[in-house]
């Protein structure tokens, strides 16, 4: 047959819109087949009921950590739950945000079935995206309430309601140098460490060391960070947001107090140089490689103590660390219009999407993960779990590598009663307006711009408004 | 009045037509679902309350009344604008420095107009993570360099009044693709013109200024346009540096990383939109501004 050139083109053309159709039509296409191969496969095997598939999300990390979700799925499935967890998306790629997607599918009516979430369920709950789960909690062999510290609950309650399980709460605490301390003839246990920011501050002084305006060994760098804030804030008697009266406290006289003291503490040691304190090394990283390439001054032996969460110290043996062996943890001081230590977490927070085509089979899953999957988790990648039926056995191999099971066991267990003293967090529904809001204030206090009065006032009235116009939504 | 003659499109000419737009096709289809779709509902969800998960609720202006008593929004416009006003004029002296040493008929020309492009191709976070290293206040390289003249280079990332100087060096890293189009206008000019203008006895400089330049103006004006979008679009090198608070002190928190923010960092879609909006009508502002102004420096003949 011959083909005019005008025929050619015709046929090109139609042959180009047809492929950008039938790449449109994918979705449909891959959903058609699967169901197709779903019908196959029952009738296949009709005597074998089909197990209840889900799939499960989390925003991602490591290689390790990812695996872990793996391979307590398949133990899930091998106990004969029949259901099985049919993908576990664990990340996504690197010029897409996890957010993103799951709000894109939340969008689309189709979202997973469970998910992990790192943004407070609050938030998500106060926006209608997540499904309660408390009748599920109370029919629950692992998840019952009282199987459940209180504090960290907090950040899963909205409206009366429970919309998450804090499945691994790793704690805070201070990390410390003890070798430093006992060069100076200073006692280097954990009760011996100060009970008061005064005595903290006292303690720091003792080793700080300047070479004209690099900073060459510090005490202790005065609190900065936003989500820091709210165990500071709780020390001195203070909070961030009071969730019963939805009212924003970041102004409250105990947190500008909370700034005050920083800022003198700044001024004290530091030469009131915020710039020149962070350029002179890593003091801010609290115990990690910061984005400059520059080693951690904690695990380089210039610097006594950071804060940071549990996560530190399975990850504290880096190629860094140097020339000393003995650290240890102690818990917060109290500020002065405080009355007892407290602490702060960061969960990875369980949850069921609003639309969750399954949701019993996905909290199944969830109540199997925060107890029965927590060994295999935590052998992955360590994470105090929170639920009190998870095993009690478990520490970091890497610590124990460097400083002995006892001393392993001892943290966690220290870390895991850090839980008890949580003072509640994570509980405002605009929790990432807030801290931005905080670290504003907080960083204008230190480069001299405003007085911790000024600056907190301004991040109060601008979080206090975007809370109302959320909660009018 | 003369006779009227209604003309109708002949068989073969429908058919072409109809061959045409199938070809044309994909391309329009993708112009209406990926850029004429977005700005229209923008525009709608600019003009509503919506979060994503519930339907979005129309509030007229509310979002723009929103804006501009924001004092972040202008915080990071002002980062923008500072980051705009500097990193295009400097970038585009500097391609156009580049593309004239490109120009020059020496060995290896290939292998140094390769070398110069290269870092265009580089993906932006591995060039950033470069550029951070390089920019570290103590032991880096540029502030090394600068040490041995006896001053003290600055804390680039760490010193809110350094931290946008640090982005717009870092911008020089993309300079490439400018350079290349240059160098592409550079050799368009004839030679006839520089050969006459050198034999009226025009030094180096004259030949550059009144006859080289002038007949660059046209690349210049795509140079400009391109590198004004671009420069108020920054968003993967300031997200790198100073993250979605713009570290350190908000100086970095540019304008499409508050909206970002916005959007995915408090869900609330509907101001991101308004704040979109607004950037998408400034930079049609500006480039119409540009564009304005051609006729008094763009030279469009030879």
């Amino acid at each position: 047959m011959v083909v005019s050139r005008r025929r050619f083109l015709q046929l090109m053309g139609m042959s180009g819109a047809a492929v950008l159709l039938g790449s449109c039509g994918g979705e449909e296409e891959v959903a058609q087949t699967t169901a197709a191969a779903g019908t196959s496969a029952t009738t296949a095997a009709p005597t074998t009921a089909a197990p209840t598939e889900i799939d499960f999300w989390l925003p991602g990390g490591s290689d390790p950590f990812c695996q872990g979700f793996e391979l307590v799925a398949d133990a899930f499935a091998a106990e004969g739950s029949g259901i099985n967890v049919r993908e576990v998306l664990c990340g996504v790629a690197d010029d897409e945000d996890f957010n993103e997607r799951l709000l894109a599918n939340l969008a689309a009516g189709t979202p997973p079935d469970a998910v992990i979430i790192w943004d407070p369920p609050v938030v998500f709950a106060s926006l209608g995206a997540l499904e309660p789960i408390d009748g599920l909690m109370a029919a629950s062999t692992n998840s019952k309430l009282e199987n459940w510290p209180e504090g960290v609950l907090a950040s899963c309650r909205w409206d009366g309601q429970i919309f998450g399980l804090p499945a691994t709460a790793s704690s805070y605490a201070i990390f410390y140098n003890e070798e430093l301390l006992e060069s100076k003839g200073i006692p280097s246990g954990r009760d011996d460490f100060p009970k008061t920011w005064d005595d903290l501050k006292a303690l720091s002084a003792e080793f700080v060391q300047w070479d004209g305006d690099t900073l060459i060994s510090a005490g202790m760098i005065p609190p900065y960070d936003a989500v820091e804030s709210w165990i500071w804030s709780s020390t001195n008697g203070g909070t961030l947001y009071d969730p019963e009266n939805r009212q924003v406290r970041l102004d409250s006289d105990e947190n500008i107090e909370m700034l005050d003291f920083g800022l003198q503490w700044l001024n004290e040691q530091y030469k009131g140089d915020w710039v020149a304190l962070d350029a002179s090394g890593n003091y801010l990283g609290a115990g990690y490689v910061d984005e400059l390439g520059r080693p951690p001054g904690f695990q380089s032996g210039h610097h006594l103590a950071v804060v940071n969460g549990f996560w530190l110290a399975a990850d504290m043996y880096g190629s860094e660390f140097t020339g000393w062996e003995r650290w240890n943890v102690a818990k917060f001081p109290v500020g002065p219009s405080g009355s007892s230590t407290a602490s702060g977490f960061w969960p990875n927070w369980c949850a069921i999407p609003r639309g969750s085509a399954n949701p019993e089979a996905a909290f199944a899953w969830l109540d199997y993960l925060v107890v029965d999957g927590m060994s295999t988790w935590f052998g992955q990648v360590p994470d105090i779990p929170t639920n009190r039926l998870a095993p009690t056995d478990l520490f970091p191999q890497s610590v124990a590598d460097q400083r002995g099971d006892e001393f392993a066991t001892d943290i966690t267990q220290f870390f895991k009663a850090q839980l008890d003293d949580a003072a509640p967090m994570w509980t405002c529904p605009v929790q990432s307006y807030m801290h931005d809001q905080l670290y504003t204030a907080i960083s204008s206090v230190m480069l001299k711009e405003a007085t911790p009065k000024e600056a907190l006032t301004l991040a109060q009235e601008a979080t206090q408004a975007e809370l109302d116009s959320v909660l009018a939504g | 009045m003369g006779r009227v003659r209604r003309l109708r499109a002949r068989p073969l000419g429908r058919r072409e037509a109809l061959a045409g737009f199938l070809f044309v096709s994909p391309w329009l289809i993708a112009l209406v679902v990926f850029h004429v779709y977005p700005i229209v509902a923008a525009t709608y969800l600019s003009l509503s309350d919506y979060n994503i998960f519930n339907p979005p609720e129309f509030q007229g202006f509310d979002n723009y009344v929103k804006l501009w008593n924001d004092p972040t929004v202008w915080k990071a416009a002002g980062n923008s604008l500072f980051y705009a006003l500097l990193s295009v004029p400097i970038g585009l002296a500097a391609a156009l420095v580049l593309a004239l040493l490109l120009n020059r008929p020496v060995r290896g020309i290939g292998i140094h107009r390769t070398l110069f492009y290269m870092p265009a191709v580089v993906p932006p976070v591995a060039g950033t993570i470069v550029f951070l290293l390089l920019l570290e206040p103590r032991a880096g390289p540029l502030n090394t360099a600068i040490e041995t003249v006896g001053i003290d280079g600055p804390a680039w990332f760490q010193d809110p009044a350094f931290a946008k100087w640090g982005l717009i060096i870092l911008s020089l890293w993309g300079v490439g693709a400018a350079t290349l189009i240059f160098l592409a206008g550079l050799q368009e000019i004839p030679e006839s013109l520089l050969e006459a203008a050198s034999i009226d006895g025009a030094g180096a400089w004259r030949r550059f200024t009144n006859v080289t330049l002038p007949l660059l103006t046209p690349v210049i004006l795509f140079n400009l346009v391109i590198g004004v979008i671009y420069s108020f679009q920054v968003f993967d090198a300031a997200m790198i540096v100073g993250g979605t608070s713009g570290v350190p002190g908000g100086s970095t928190l540019m304008y499409m990383v508050h909206i970002y923010r916005t959007a995915f960092g408090y869900f609330d879609m509907g101001y991101a939109s308004a704040q979109a909006m607004v950037l998408f009508l400034v930079i049609v502002a500006v480039t119409g501004a540009i564009f304005g102004s051609t006729r008094r420096w763009v030279y469009e003949g030879v």
